[in-house]
């Protein structure tokens, strides 16, 4: 049968065709981002209050009396196979808009580097470091679409997630961060915790400089977060998130991100190992304008028509 | 090497599949699908990304590889897609979003078995 091209579209077509607005509207036109709701005022004001991310742990912390240290009987059910509700394209789920800046109060400069960055993904321009296996690293990590297994021991817990085998560990056997002297960037950050009830309480620092998302700001490597897990129904995990980045956000980024866990009847779902090198299929090379290509395909050559 | 009988653009449809969120897509024309017809010459069930690959035979009697890029196996595994479904000589009719370069590659939105089955990659994604 020979090959026929019809009509249709995508939700990448919106996309971009998004993006030609978003990025099309005036450099100095405000954000347009729905009106948040009253818990999350009331979520950034404690944020803007605690004046750090470091200051905000130290505040849950002592409303906690230093947390309750888990013991093998009082670990929670954290079991299963998770994956993030919202859309993959934006950090704070509040955002649901192709044709809206995100929720986050940009300083001038980095407003200017995303504006121009959407600018350029509306021409077709595009490339993610994730695409040749990068991890995604904290912040994002937290957006990433695909599976998530946590799982909680006493003394430390690990947040997994499928893409890019990104693992992270929070420690909360009550040892601190190393010390700035000691410190540099890493992926997923230096994570700590503690546990109020069923509530985990983490700040992360050494973080790496990356991006929300791909249609999302950058971080530096001054980010740093304050997260609390809980999970609040048996398929619903809700995380509270503060991001503060003093060079990228006016003031702390509250966003509310929730996991859902997946039916699992059949024991179909399961995590496997990402490897970029496993499929040559799946080379994905930045060109010479910045942009993706694949370039090394087994089943036709570049000039293959 | 392969000839296209009709061309057309499409309106903007929020289809339920997701952008890759491993890298970026603007290698595909996503204003276009292409469907063709042919026989599964194999599926390489991988991480991140998947590819099936289908013979297609044009015209002039050639025979045309042509590759369909989805997510990888536990996205597809949500979308009720098991490597066994598309077993080398299996007939199929796919569709996907062809490269804008001309490369007979896509990525893959829907596909026909012979027996009639559908399978779509981008329902991996439904929370469920």
């Amino acid at each position: 049968m020979s090959n026929r091209i019809r009509a249709t579209g995508g939700w990448r077509l919106a996309v971009v065709v998004a993006l030609v607005g978003v990025a099309g509207a005036a450099a100095a036109q405000p954000s347009t981002a729905p009106a948040p709701s009253p818990e999350k005022q009331r979520q950034t004001k404690l944020g803007i209050e605690q004046k750090t991310a470091a200051g905000l742990y130290a505040y849950f912390k002592q409303k906690a009396d230093g947390g309750t240290p888990l013991t093998w009987r009082s670990v929670p059910d954290w079991t299963g196979i998770w994956t993030r509700e919202a859309s993959p394209f934006f950090f704070d789920p509040d955002q649901t808009s192709m044709t809206s800046m995100p929720t986050a109060k940009l300083t001038p400069p980095f407003e200017k580097q995303l504006r121009e960055k959407l600018d350029r993904i509306a021409r077709g321009i595009e490339f993610d470091p994730l695409s040749n296996c990068e991890p995604a690293g904290m912040p994002r990590w937290l957006v990433e679409p695909f599976l998530r297994e946590f799982v909680v021991t006493p003394q430390q817990t690990y947040l997994m997630n499928e893409m890019q085998n990104e693992i992270r560990r929070i420690y909360t056997d009550g040892r601190g961060h190393p010390s700035p002297d000691d410190a540099y960037p890493l992926w997923e950050g230096d994570s700590i915790g503690f546990w109020e009830g069923d509530k985990l309480v983490i700040h992360t620092n050494q973080m790496r400089a990356g991006q929300y998302q791909r249609l999302q700001p950058a971080y530096t490597e001054r980010v740093e977060t304050v997260e609390v897990w809980r999970k609040t129904d048996p398929s619903t995990m809700t995380v509270d998130v503060w991001s503060y980045d003093p060079p990228v956000l006016i003031e702390p980024w509250y966003t509310k991100q929730v996991y859902k866990k997946l039916s699992n009847a059949d024991n179909s779902l399961r995590i496997r190992y990402w490897d970029c090198g496993e499929n040559q299929n799946n080379t994905v090379t930045k060109t010479a304008e910045g942009s993706s290509d694949f370039t090394n395909f087994t089943f036709t050559k570049k000039g293959d028509k | 090497m392969r000839k296209i009988l009709g061309c057309a653009f499409g309106a903007m449809v929020l289809a339920a599949a997701p952008s890759f969120a491993h890298h970026s897509a603007v290698m595909f024309d996503e204003a276009k699908e292409i469907t063709v017809k042919g026989t599964v010459k194999e599926f390489q069930y991988t991480n991140p990304h998947s590819w099936l690959l289908v013979d297609v035979k044009n015209e002039d009697g050639t025979v045309t590889t042509w590759g369909f890029e989805a997510e990888g196996p536990s996205t597809l595994t949500r979308a009720g897609i098991r490597k066994s479904d598309f077993m080398p000589g299996t007939t199929i009719t796919i569709s996907g979003h062809p490269m804008r370069d001309g490369r007979p590659a896509a990525s893959w939105t829907k596909a026909m078995r012979g027996d009639g089955k559908e399978f779509v990659p981008g329902a991996g994604f439904a929370i469920k």
